[in-house]
């Protein structure tokens, strides 16, 4: 390789290169060790009811269904037919007992399995079906619900690859009596930046909110509240969690308050402070003491799921380009919510996130300034400042993981030292 | 917020207006709409809503078509593709005019990083139908608008509004929109506008 990605992060995260989120070369580097050796974020149980429930989606720009077997099993295979190439399936989701290729329409089983070539009887010797059938994302596996799949056979088990993040994961998705579930079909816009920059937003950058997104969340109590008992915490070294850790002696009221932001001030406002209230008198028999006094911010996972717990909702940054992004973002909603509590619960995910949301179109447009940015190379020779705090992340009594103040980017140093490492180890000659 | 899963008016109810000066009353009504949203003049815009506004855009999939419906229109019906609100749908916006006033108040504040500088916008509305109900009037329309921001970031939008609109002291005002948007991936900056 010509470019080397050692000259791009520094040794201890706190200067990266413009070029990290410009050079073609390195998003090809990135499309091979990144996208293809990490556990990436496919889809949700809740999806999948019954055998030949589906839904499609990326790995970085692979494109793959994500299918409910016959057997119950569900399986993840990519989504271009064996014959020519063509995606099997061109829809978003729904339920289907065979993918057909418009083609030649040879059609595939919900697990891949190719079942029918019509001109096969035309000709003397029969395909080999089990050679043809579509080829299985080698690694599946699922935690708390959620689905990852992994195009490396060799990638170590996903709870081991989560290691502590398992913790923050909990306090979200083990925290309502029967789970959470994601709502209807992702909301997907484009971007006109790197995939990294949403990615870094939902790792821990909540120091950006009372600036960026000034008009509804400068002075607020929700600041306040911020600084007095926010953390961004590194679990481990790519994952991210930045959280609230409120008092041992804290109202029950303001621990239960993750999720329901203004949906307890319109609509049924009573009715939402009562189910979350509800909710937080159980959750320590679900995720410990510790963990119900976890109310959540934003999420990240290596390299690109993302939990806005805040807003409800769960992202994918699907890399299309080093310039262009493409960025899913589901509704998920506590399965056991009542009816009119789950459609106040969405103001909180629509209006103010999501393509239409009154502070995503902030993040979006900051996002698309800094590839702008990126792209002068006249600055190539100056790195952008990641040390806000460095050194300053510690152990924390109650949390796993390294944990440091609001506004340390710890999470995201570390999210471009593994980014290197793993590119410089990819490349290493085997 | 109460949400209405379904469009109210179902075609076959609606009686077509073939009076001249009604279409063009309503065409001048949505004319100077447009205007004043392509000129910024968002606080004036709300007060072509009635109090009781129902504003929503759903969002737009791609579905698997149910193979019982093959061989019909409802096969490929638009409003499959829709997810509009409810308790099990995820739609873009579903707005009243107080959530729509935040928007509106919101834009002139000059921290209010999207809009500062502002777009630049132009409306085209066209394909206006107009079809009488017992207040007022139900619409559909078409839109095209141009957006471009910052230096060279240019986009289009298009759609088809759906319009409820109601005679409140000799004024016409906007009871009920729906946005339906062209997209499956949104190539656009933000939908947060007022469309």
């Amino acid at each position: 390789m010509s470019i080397d990605v050692r000259t791009l992060v520094s040794d201890d995260g706190s200067e990266i290169s413009r070029k990290v989120f410009t050079s073609e070369e390195v998003y090809q580097l990135e499309k091979k060790h990144i996208f293809g050796k990490n556990w990436l974020y496919l889809a949700h149980e809740s999806q999948f009811k019954k055998p030949g429930d589906f839904v499609t989606t990326y790995m970085g720009e692979t494109p793959v269904i994500v299918a409910m077997g016959d057997d119950g099993e569900i399986y993840a295979s990519i989504n271009s037919c064996s014959h020519r190439g063509l995606p099997v399936c061109r829809t978003d989701m729904g339920n289907s007992k065979r993918f057909i290729c418009p083609y030649h329409n040879w059609s595939y089983k919900p697990d891949g399995e190719l079942v029918t070539v019509p001109q096969e009887r035309k000709v003397t010797r029969p395909v080999d079906k089990k050679k043809n059938s579509l080829r299985r994302v080698p690694r599946l596996e699922s935690y708390r619900g959620l689905y990852f799949g992994c195009l490396y056979a060799g990638i170590e088990p996903l709870e081991d690859y989560l290691g502590d993040m398992r913790f923050y994961l909990d306090t979200f998705f083990n925290r309502f009596p029967n789970g959470v579930e994601v709502v209807g079909a992702p909301h997907k816009w484009l971007i006109h930046a790197n995939w990294k920059l949403p990615v870094e937003n939902q790792l821990g950058d909540v120091g950006h909110g009372p600036f960026l997104h000034g008009t509804l969340l400068a002075n607020t109590p929700a600041m306040a509240e911020l600084e007095n008992y926010g953390f961004n915490t590194v679990p481990k070294p790519g994952h991210g969690a930045a959280v609230r850790y409120m008092p041992e002696d804290a109202n029950p009221a303001d621990v239960a308050w993750g999720i329901e932001g203004m949906a307890a001030l319109m609509g049924q406002g009573e009715a939402v402070r009562e189910y979350c209230l509800n909710v937080q008198s159980t959750a320590a028999q679900r995720i410990g003491e510790n963990g119900a006094r976890v109310k959540g911010l934003t999420y990240g996972v290596f390299p690109h799921f993302s939990l806005l717990w805040s807003n409800s909702t769960i992202r994918v940054s699907h890399p299309r380009g080093p310039g262009q992004v493409e960025y899913w973002s589901w509704w998920v909603v506590p399965t056991d919510a009542p009816e009119h509590i789950r459609e106040d619960l969405r103001v909180n995910y629509t209006n103010f996130f999501g393509p239409a949301g009154l502070l995503e179109q902030e993040d979006s447009d900051a996002w698309n300034l800094q590839y702008r940015g990126s792209n002068i190379d006249y600055m190539d020779d100056v790195p952008y400042n990641y040390s806000l705090g460095l050194g300053e992340e510690t152990t924390h009594p109650d949390l796993p993981g390294k944990v440091g103040s609001c506004y340390n980017e710890h999470y995201a140093r570390q999210f471009y030292i593994k980014w290197r490492e793993q590119i410089e180890k990819g490349e290493q000659p085997s | 917020m109460t949400a209405q899963a379904t469009n109210p008016h179902s075609e076959a109810e609606l009686i077509p207006v073939t009076a001249v000066e009604i279409i063009t009353r309503v065409q001048q009504f949505y004319y100077r709409e447009a205007r004043l949203l392509d000129n910024r003049q968002y606080q004036s815009w709300l007060g072509l809503l009635t109090d009781d506004l129902d504003y929503r855009i759903p969002s737009r999939f791609i579905p698997t078509p149910d193979p019982q419906q093959r061989g019909t229109e409802a096969y490929h019906a638009v409003d499959n593709e829709l997810e509009r609100g409810g308790p099990y749908q995820a739609p873009l916006r579903v707005e009243n005019v107080f959530t729509l006033a935040i928007r509106a108040d919101r834009a002139f504040k000059v921290n209010a990083w999207a809009d500062n500088p502002p777009p630049r916008t132009r409306r085209f509305i066209t394909n206006v139908e107009v079809f009488k109900t017992a207040d007022g009037y139900q619409t559909y329309n078409n839109f095209m608008m141009t957006y471009s921001r910052h230096d060279n970031a240019n986009f289009t939008y298009s759609g088809q509004r759906r319009d409820t609109l109601r005679e409140v002291d000799g004024e016409l005002k906007i009871s009920r929109r729906e946005v339906i948007h062209d997209w499956n991936v949104m190539a656009i900056p933000t939908m947060g506008l007022f469309f």
